[in-house]
């Protein structure tokens, strides 16, 4: 289970006497559903809250448990129990080509280099894209990009996925194959999106608008209310 | 083809010689390819380096196109090297200054067109298990030296984008507008290097206590 307790995120403004910018405002969540959205318009504060979950943000003020962990104290154990889904996958991938990244992540746990290929391999066939293993990560199309970085993140084995707006840079026939991917994901998983059909496949919504909970709970109500604040 | 994918290549498997070599040998042979013409700086060494790096990628399967795509700012600074040498009747060095130059990279490419990256962070590793006696960790720094021959293609194709961005706006002769978005771009490129890292818990071993979180399954 993932807690927020009463967590802040404030963040310096540029100029004298400026008082700090508020990006989180006294956060309270219990997130134990196995898939969670988090809705909301563009700077309300998603990814923010997003990245507090596996510590890429720690928080000015609360704190943020990781099955007991603290995110700021204990940040070793929290990245490898949670990990993160970038929008954009070429921020993600770190080696030239998908097999050699996804290897990089198996490198922990499978030290003999033949064994670490086989299964970074088979790991990208499992995904479908086995047969762009030895391209270069620059000449992949953004969905098979995006199905890289998810593969890499998984090869670490973590126990729950966030991943922030991962399918707002594709297209339909690539959004459609990575939520049926998440769907069948083991792990918890956690995202943020402008999506409202993907947001509805969730068991649980939470709406943030100006850096606080707005609505939070089925999604059909948290979606209305969300739909209606910003017709308002 | 992409700046960024050119100037050390992209791995692929091959049944070549070259890729069959351990990979220390391979460091070895760079070395001994790359090093010798920068200290006797005669134009019969730095041929000999040539000649060598090219054939021993060409006789490992690598095709010349492949094994010469260097990127079009390598070959333009290797003209620009050999014209200014020539400009000042250096003739030899307008040879060996550039050659040695090419000789270095070609040599390089024989290691990262048959190495997987993380083969050579292998082999660095285990060539840096001595720090361990000072403290260090030798993943840890076979990591960033890996980020770092990533960050260099990286950081080439930058200036490209940068130098087709001020072309598209008629001030390509303007240095400001051609740098500075390459290297404010660097800048967000080494923090998101570092957040990618993060993103999947790297670098490290995995905690052997690492707990288990059981969320809830039930359907919506």
């Amino acid at each position: 289970m993932i807690q927020l307790r009463d967590v802040s995120v404030r963040v310096p403004v540029i100029g004298r006497n400026a008082p700090d910018r508020t990006l989180l405002d006294a956060v309270s969540l219990d997130l134990t559903e196995h898939r969670i959205a988090v809705i909301g318009a563009n700077g309300s504060g998603k990814s923010t809250l997003l990245r507090l979950l596996n510590g890429l943000r720690t928080p000015s003020s609360g704190q943020v448990l990781v099955a007991g962990h603290d995110t700021v104290e204990e940040a070793k154990t929290v990245r490898s129990l949670v990990g993160f889904v970038f929008t954009d996958p070429l921020a993600q991938l770190l080696m030239p080509t998908p097999v050699e990244d996804v290897e990089l992540s198996l490198r922990t746990r499978i030290r003999n280099r033949v064994a670490r290929a086989d299964a970074a391999q088979r790991l990208l066939d499992e995904r479908g894209i086995g047969r762009v293993a030895h391209q270069s990560i620059y000449d992949l199309s953004g969905g098979e990009r995006q199905l890289v970085a998810l593969t890499s993140v998984l090869a670490v084995e973590p126990e729950v996925i966030v991943a922030d707006e991962p399918t707002t840079l594709l297209d339909l026939r690539n959004k459609l194959m990575l939520r049926d991917i998440f769907e069948t994901l083991p792990q918890q998983l956690i995202f943020s999106t402008h999506d409202l059909d993907f947001a509805r496949e969730a068991q649980r919504v939470i709406v943030i608008d100006g850096g606080r909970v707005m609505a939070d709970g089925d999604p059909d109500a948290a979606i209305a209310a969300y739909a209606g604040a910003m017709r308002a | 083809m992409n700046a960024r994918t050119t100037l050390f290549g992209t791995f692929e498997p091959g049944d070549g010689w070259l890729f069959r070599m351990p990979v220390g040998w391979k460091y070895a042979l760079m070395l001994g390819i790359a090093l010798p013409p920068l200290f006797i700086w005669e134009w019969w060494a730095t041929l000999a380096a040539l000649v060598l790096a090219v054939g021993a990628l060409l006789s490992s399967g690598i095709g010349a196109r492949r094994a010469l795509a260097l990127g079009w700012y390598l070959w333009a600074l290797l003209a620009a090297m050999a014209l200014y040498q020539a400009a000042s009747t250096l003739f030899e060095a307008a040879f060996v200054s550039p050659g040695n130059v090419l000789a270095a990279v070609l040599a390089s490419r024989m290691l990262t067109l048959t190495t997987s990256t993380p083969d050579l962070m292998d082999a660095l590793s285990t060539a840096l298990r001595p720090i361990r006696l000072v403290g260090g960790n030798p993943d840890s720094v076979s990591l960033v030296i890996a980020l770092m021959l990533r960050s260099i293609p990286y950081l080439a194709g930058s200036l490209q984008d940068a130098r087709d961005a001020a072309r598209a706006r008629g001030s390509e002769r303007n240095p400001v507008l051609l740098l500075s978005p390459a290297v404010v771009g660097s800048v967000a490129y080494a923090q998101r290097t570092g957040e990618a890292l993060h993103a999947r818990g790297l670098p490290g071993d995995r905690p052997d206590d690492r707990p288990r979180i059981n969320a809830g399954r039930a359907s919506s």
